[in-house]
């Protein structure tokens, strides 16, 4: 039927893998530092050069732009130093293709403009031949953002939901096409920005990669607990993590601090779960309705959901209060203080959630349920309450990766169903219906993704994953840790 | 008030578009109705044809007869390349494999490196000149009132359901010819029609690349009346479709027809209240509020219709294999 593999024992290939995973930091976080930049060059005519950067410099709040700031363009032995027009534009001439680096000089910004966000600025362009004012979009935002600030902490002064950083502001506007924010591979934050040569920047979207692999693996946990209790596809789990986001920007929206965002997304979320199941899916359990149906009706149920998220939300990106300045350096990675706390919270949540399965009654019922819904029944575990369970949990957890995701890249009405087929994926990867499946697949296909836009254009590292899941389903479709009855 | 939005919704009965969602709806029912494949991949399809389509005509200057060819070819060839890793999986897979290679078609034609041959995020324009070179109508105006069509306009109607009509027939023929039997036992007993001596796989493979390029033929009908945008074949197209083929009935002929229609006279219907509640103040919602309710309409409507109407208008509650 499929490629053969000869069943091994599990444990032996978690250690392995173990290993594997220790082997690779070790090595990484052995190198690090910064080359030298080539001396100042002369500037190019931007209306002769043959590849050229339109930099753009405005206020975030009022998209008016910024005169007279003096920015620097380093990369293939080309540096120079420009400054921004009337309008806040410059057009820069570039001596060829390649990738370079826009920093705009902080000192230069008006204080009334306030400060370009340290994860946007510097940032990293590649230029393809002959592209013509690729757009370099900065987005200022006024008030203590980017600032001196000693002790920030986002989590805490979250009073200021209104000044929010545009933070996916041309990030994804690489080479000459235009920013299309639907797609998760181009709001992604350069969090680990600043990287100087191949291994740097290969290091900094390793560790880009982990994180948004473990806030993948929040959601894809569920997905994967939901799909193994009730052989559901749940086509609306997307909808369930940008349920938690939604509900941690009220939450700011209304003045809570970060931390009652997280919990309140956590609470809210599961609820959400809870009335699911109540409403939707214990009643089509009980009339026995088929699993094709059923898959179906989430899609149904995603599509009504996500637009009644546009109605009262609107279709512009909605900005959680989060503070931009670095706060871990790892060599060439700088982290915001909301990125590294989320990689905190996800591992921490993980570690929680992998004790519940293992040790708890609860778990081990699920588990039960998961393998054999008869015999689990028959040796008398409540079916039914294990699976609202399932969605109670499933759902605070989509919840908790909808508000890590949207402090991480940013939150959208479609933040979660953008990343609903990496969901999949990583589920699949994994193995359909394995918890920790689910998990090892999350974060070999965060990294994965990352490491992929070495070689490849950022906007294709979405499809890059996509690939994988295919080509895993043609040579070993039951996953990294599925069982291989389960392909059926 | 303005009710002439009451018939333009009529004339919707009647447009290019919903004979396109038509055509790659009768191509979901030879996929899903008949042969029980799981594909949320259509839209996939009907971007392969389209591009292929546009490709052909605007980059290469190839002729209508080879264009549409190319179409062809192109929607079958991608029809090829997904079933062979999927067809021997279980439904749930394929459908995972097909909404994924979906996606992946549309961010690919889209990166700016693939701006010389796709148009980028812009998509491409004008792939209909060589259609309208050969439209037999003289110029001039068609119709009356609100609904009155320009020659091209007029033509694009008269081979869009032309097309949806030969579509219908091949279909309703094959579904009654042994082939056709077959592909129903594979729906509901593979391993039934496989002890028979049936290549079930190979079956399977037919009706993929049958129905892909019933889709690629839309994904070509749908860009003769408009340009070319890559993000008008995302995931909820394939969703549309499918609230297409349930409401018309998965397991019939003449069902996407139906359903087709319905579907957009309802949707413009509803637009053309909403937008008379709004400006007559009667609704309290604004105007930016009303583009999202057509699509909580949409599933809703699914999400009932699977539920409650799984074999729709035309069907019969006796075919409905996959409620059981």
């Amino acid at each position: 039927m499929t490629a053969t593999s000869h069943p091994r024992s599990s444990p032996h290939r978690l250690r392995l893998l173990l290993a594997g995973l220790v082997a690779v930091f070790s090595v990484l976080f052995g190198f690090g530092g910064s080359a030298a930049w080539a001396a100042s060059s002369a500037p190019i005519d931007p209306t002769t050069a043959q590849e050229s950067l339109a930099v753009w410099l405005r206020q975030a709040s009022d998209k008016a732009g910024i005169p007279d700031v003096s920015f620097s363009v380093k990369g293939s032995g080309f540096d120079a130093t420009f400054t921004t027009d009337a309008e806040g534009r410059a057009t820069v001439g570039l001596p060829g293709p390649g990738t370079y680096t826009v920093e705009i000089d902080g000192s230069t910004v008006p204080a009334t403009a306030g400060a370009v966000p340290s994860a946007s600025n510097p940032r990293e362009i590649d230029v393809s031949a002959t592209n013509q004012n690729v757009p370099v979009n900065f987005l200022a935002v006024a008030g203590d953002a980017g600032g001196a600030a000693a002790t920030p902490a986002p989590a805490t002064s979250a009073s200021t939901p209104a000044t929010g950083t545009d933070t996916g502001a041309g990030g994804g506007t690489t080479s000459g096409g235009s920013a299309d924010t639907s797609d998760p591979a181009t709001t992604t934050v350069d969090a680990a920005a600043g990287g100087t040569g191949f291994w740097g920047i290969a290091f900094s979207k390793l560790v880009t990669g982990l994180i948004f692999g473990l806030l993948l693996a929040l959601a894809a946990i569920g997905a994967s607990l939901i799909y193994g209790t009730t052989g559901l596809n749940n086509f609306a789990h997307g909808e369930l993590v940008t349920f938690g986001g939604l509900v941690a920007f009220t939450a700011a929206t209304l003045g809570a601090p970060g931390w009652l965002g997280i919990l309140l997304a956590i609470v809210i979320g599961g609820a959400f779960g809870l009335v699911q199941d109540t409403f939707i899916w214990r009643p089509l359990r009980k009339r026995r309705v088929g699993l094709i149906p059923l898959m179906i009706v989430s899609i149904g149920l995603a599509l009504s959901t996500r637009y009644i998220y546009v109605f009262f939300y609107g279709g512009d990106r909605l900005a959680l209060p989060n503070d931009p300045s670095p706060f871990l350096v790892l060599g060439p990675v700088s982290l915001r203080f909301t990125d590294v706390m989320g990689a905190v919270v996800a591992a921490v949540v993980l570690v929680a959630v992998a004790f519940v399965l293992l040790k708890t009654k609860l778990g081990k019922a699920t588990r039960a349920v998961s393998d054999n819904p008869s015999l689990a029944a028959a040796s008398g575990i409540n079916v039914d309450s294990v699976i609202r369970s399932v969605w109670i949990g499933s759902a605070a957890l989509a919840g908790l990766a909808g508000v890590l995701v949207g402090y991480y890249q940013s939150l959208r009405w479609d933040t979660g169903s953008a990343i609903l087929l990496l969901i999949f994926a990583a589920v699949t990867l994994g193995g359909l219906g394995s918890a920790f499946g689910a998990l090892v697949g999350s974060i070999v296909l965060g990294v994965f993704m990352n490491l992929a836009t070495l070689v490849i254009p950022e906007n294709l590292k979405y499809a890059a994953a996509l690939v994988v899941l295919i080509v895993i389903l043609l040579f070993r479709p039951q996953g990294i840790l599925g069982k291989r009855e389960r392909i059926g | 008030m303005d009710f002439n939005f009451i018939w333009l919704s009529l004339g919707e009965i009647a447009s290019p578009t919903t004979a396109a969602y038509a055509l790659a709806t009768i191509g979901l029912v030879v996929h899903f109705g008949f042969t029980g494949l799981l594909n949320f991949g259509q839209a996939g399809f009907m971007a392969v044809g389209g591009y292929a389509f546009a490709i052909a005509t605007l980059k290469f200057d190839a002729p209508l007869p080879m264009a549409v060819l190319a179409t062809i070819l192109a929607s079958a060839l991608f029809a090829l390349i997904l079933g062979i890793p999927t067809l021997r999986l279980r439904a749930d897979y394929l459908s995972i494999v097909t909404i994924a290679a979906s996606e992946i078609i549309r961010l690919s034609v889209k990166t700016s490196e693939l701006t010389d041959i796709t148009g980028g995020a812009t998509g491409l324009n004008g792939a209909a000149k060589t259609f309208n070179a050969i439209n037999p109508f003289p110029k001039g105006n068609y119709g009356f009132g609100v609904l009155t069509y320009t020659a091209d306009q007029l033509w694009v109607r008269v081979v869009g359901w032309t097309l949806v009509a030969l579509a219908c027939l091949v279909v309703f023929l094959l579904v009654r010819s042994p082939w056709g039997r077959v592909v129903k036992g594979i729906r509901e007993d593979e391993d039934a029609v496989r002890s028979l001596g049936k290549n079930v796989f190979s079956y399977k493979m037919q009706a993929l690349i049958f129905g892909g390029v019933l889709g690629g033929l839309a994904g070509m009908l749908f860009i003769l009346p408009r340009s070319l945008q890559p993000d008008n074949y995302g995931t909820q197209l394939t969703f549309f479709l499918y609230t297409i083929m349930l409401l018309g009935g998965a397991t019939t002929v003449f069902g996407p027809v139906i359903g087709s229609m319905i579907f957009w006279v309802t949707l413009s219907l509803s637009d053309g209240l909403l937008a008379l509640g709004i400006n007559s103040g009667i609704l309290p919602i604004t105007s930016v509020q009303q583009g999202p309710v057509r699509f909580i309409i949409v599933g809703v409507a699914l999400a009932l219709l699977v539920v409650f109407r799984p074999q729709g208008i035309l069907g019969n509650k006796k075919e409905v294999f996959f409620s059981a």
